[in-house]
């Protein structure tokens, strides 16, 4: 009778020891949560660090019978956050001349009306591929236009302010002011200080607007302006003053080197056709791009030293590149070099290419170009090249080399 | 035709105030445009960036997406890093205080960011980070939008974030959210019913971007058509996968409209396996402007693809 009446309370009993584990264990997993809830972040020292990436680029070449593998580039990256206001960032790039910082940026970040303010080491936004890195450019040479109107890529060395315009389409303004504008642009140093009127100001206004949901198009006026330019005349033997039988050059005495004044506008025009068709994804695609270029500057003749009536002379290149896939990306450019000093002397450069995207971080690319100038026993350039690029971690240059 | 022209000038001009009043907020993909207008209702007017036949990996920095930012109240995004080759780049540029681009995830900082991946149960969570497993994503697969039970979920972390950015008007968007989800949530129990025939069908995929169907449908994938994740397939690869599937007894290819159809279509010849078209964005495929539609499509198209093989 005493166990029947112990089976009977067994039920009874058993819910309540049921509720009791449940509690128990919902105790235990609330304090589990709390203990992960409130602990503190996991981090380490190097929490802060920057993002780092690199580019390698590297080349095969065969100019008229001579051939060379050529390291070009080994771009190194790092980008971080200062502060809530700026960041900023380093590029330095190996090549086979040598190891040379090439960016080294601060822009801001937080500044109202739609500003941005970016100083340093910059590539300054004239034009649209004169900014571009060389790996990111779309054939393996920078053209020549660009090598000798900017002097390679617009790096420059001071500040640049840019504003987006709040209207319902992209349109922007860039105003700047310079040391010099182009990597090997040897009108001025960048280690020695100079007047106001030296410097070189920069001036760009850049639309964009999609037409229709296929195409769009990009136009872009830019306007590099140095209103004075100092060129230094040192070709005049100076004095021997050591009496080894040769002069002293240069000299620096005062009559013998002379500065003669200067001045130099470059203008561009830039203009940018895409056709991204709906229907075809990220697969198909075709890029179509012209930029023209004006140089304005009093030139030197190099024999006389005296003013040549060389003053104006033009440069530009065009490119048409398809996208047929995710891999092939074949196009053709027509580069048009005027010389700057000598009227009526054109270099002519026929390149054909072939881009090859194994991954989204590596690239083949097969190029092949013809230079020739109209003088009598002028260039006669055939290049063949293949160039291998690959990218390592986080190394993108956003949307400035789009 | 003075009165006309006034009037016409009266209406443009009343027009873009009442736009102007509403929450200007921009989406990624066009899922997210349809969720978000359906959370938002008349409060919010939404522009997107992504057309929904791109591959979402390589959607295209248009300047024209700058301004949309620019002017933005807030930006809706799927998050995981998916968006990592236009959002941060967009971003970096489009001068919003409210949304900056988060050096560490390559999502959004800022209160007007609304990142569609909170509380998902991610996938494949890569055990080691390196790009000799192909173009993986740090922080796990971030496709869930395949997976049509992941709706309710993106539905509410987009009304929290429209609620965040404007608190005056939660109460409608909590109530526009419950009218979507009384919509939304017996269609995915209808389609859980319906998805019956596929749950435990092998298959192969052309890109890793379908665990999440696979989770919602019952579709076991064993492979990829791609080597590694955005990695183009090499004829090794290809003869592998051909026996891999004949060994495993794999009826199913499932590729994604973004993807080259050839390889699909010669995979489906050497193994007998049929193929079946999905999108991975809304709109990807004709008459899939919506989630809903997207993911009814996508059942659709599966449960073709297999019932035409056991017929």
């Amino acid at each position: 009778m005493r166990y029947f009446f112990l089976f009977a309370l067994l039920p009874l009993a058993l819910p309540a020891r049921a509720d009791e584990a449940a509690e128990a264990r919902i105790k235990s997993l609330e304090d589990r949560l709390a203990k992960i809830e409130n602990a503190p972040a996991k981090t380490s020292l190097s929490a802060f660090n920057p993002a780092m990436g690199a580019a390698i680029d590297f080349a095969y070449s065969h100019t008229n019978g001579a051939s060379n593998f050529a390291f070009r580039a080994a771009e190194l990256n790092i980008e971080a956050p200062i502060d809530p206001f700026l960041k900023g960032w380093i590029i330095m790039t190996g090549s086979q001349s040598g190891v040379a910082v090439e960016e080294a940026t601060l822009q801001t970040t937080a500044l109202p009306h739609n500003l941005t303010v970016t100083g340093g080491r910059l590539f300054a936004s004239f034009g649209r591929l004169a900014h571009f890195h060389d790996h990111e450019l779309p054939v393996i040479d920078r053209p020549r236009s660009l090598d000798t109107y900017i002097g390679g890529e617009t790096q420059a060395d001071g500040v640049e302010v840019s504003y987006l315009f709040p209207t319902p389409f992209y349109m922007t303004a860039t105003g700047g002011a310079f040391n010099k504008l182009g990597a090997t642009n040897a009108r001025a140093d960048n280690a020695v200080a100079r007047p106001m009127d030296s410097f070189t100001y920069l001036g760009r206004l850049a639309a964009y607007t999609d037409v229709g949901d296929d195409h769009s198009v990009e136009l872009g006026l830019s306007e590099a302006w140095t209103p004075r330019r100092y060129v230094m005349d040192t070709s005049v033997a100076g004095t021997d003053f050591n009496g080894d039988g040769t002069p002293d050059t240069p000299n620096t005495s005062a009559g013998i080197q002379t500065r003669k004044n200067t001045w130099r506008s470059l203008s561009g025009l830039d203009f940018t056709y895409r056709w991204q068709p709906t229907s075809g994804g990220a697969r198909k695609g075709l890029i179509w791009s012209t930029e023209v270029m004006q140089n304005n500057e009093r030139r030197f003749d190099a024999a006389t030293n005296l003013p040549t009536d060389r003053v104006r002379s033009y440069a530009g290149f065009s490119y048409v590149q398809l996208k047929l896939g995710t891999k092939w990306r074949p196009g053709v450019m027509l580069d048009l070099t005027e010389d700057l000093d000598r009227a009526r002397v054109v270099t002519r450069t026929y390149t054909a290419f072939l881009t090859y995207d194994l991954t989204e971080f590596q690239r083949l690319r097969l190029a092949f170009s013809r230079t020739t100038d109209n003088r009598p026993t002028g260039l006669g350039n055939n290049t063949v090249g293949l160039q291998w690029t690959g990218v390592l971690g986080h190394h993108v240059h956003g949307f400035r080399d789009r | 035709m003075k009165k006309i022209t006034l009037l016409a000038a009266l209406l443009a001009v009343s027009a873009s105030r009442a736009d102007a009043a509403k929450l200007r907020v921009v989406a990624t993909i066009p899922d997210l445009v349809d969720i978000t207008q359906r959370v938002g209702g008349d409060l919010v007017s939404v522009d997107g960036l992504a057309r929904g036949t791109e591959d979402i990996h390589q959607v295209v920095m248009k300047p024209s997406f700058v301004t949309k930012l620019n002017r933005a109240d807030a930006v809706v995004y799927l998050g995981l890093s998916v968006e990592h080759a236009f959002l941060p780049g967009l971003l970096d540029v489009a001068r919003n205080p409210a949304m900056k681009p988060d050096p560490d995830t390559f999502n959004c900082l800022g209160n007007g960011c609304i990142d569609c991946s909170v509380g998902v149960g991610v996938l494949e969570k890569p055990d080691t980070l390196s790009r000799a497993q192909g173009e993986i994503h740090p922080q796990g697969n971030p496709h869930y939008n395949t997976g049509a039970n992941n709706g309710p979920l993106i539905a509410r972390n987009i009304a929290a974030g429209l609620s965040r950015v404007d608190p005056a008007h939660a109460a409608e968007y909590q109530k526009n959210l419950k009218a979507y989800l009384a919509e939304l949530e017996p269609k995915i129990a209808e389609w859980r019913k319906r998805a019956a025939p596929l749950k435990g069908v092998k298959a192969v995929s052309y890109h890793k971007d379908v665990p999440y169907l696979g989770a919602f449908t019952g579709i076991d994938f064993v492979d990829t058509i791609e080597l590694k994740p955005g990695v183009a397939p090499t004829p090794t690869h290809l003869a592998e996968l051909v026996k891999k599937m004949k060994e495993q007894g794999v009826t199913l290819i499932v590729r994604e409209q973004q993807y080259d159809a050839k390889t699909p279509a010669w995979l489906a010849e050497q193994t007998g396996a049929k193929v079946a078209v999905i999108g991975t964005m809304a709109n990807a495929l004709p008459g899939t402007e919506t989630f809903v539609k997207l993911s009814e499509t996508n059942l659709a198209n599966l449960l073709k693809a297999v019932e035409h093989k056991g017929s």
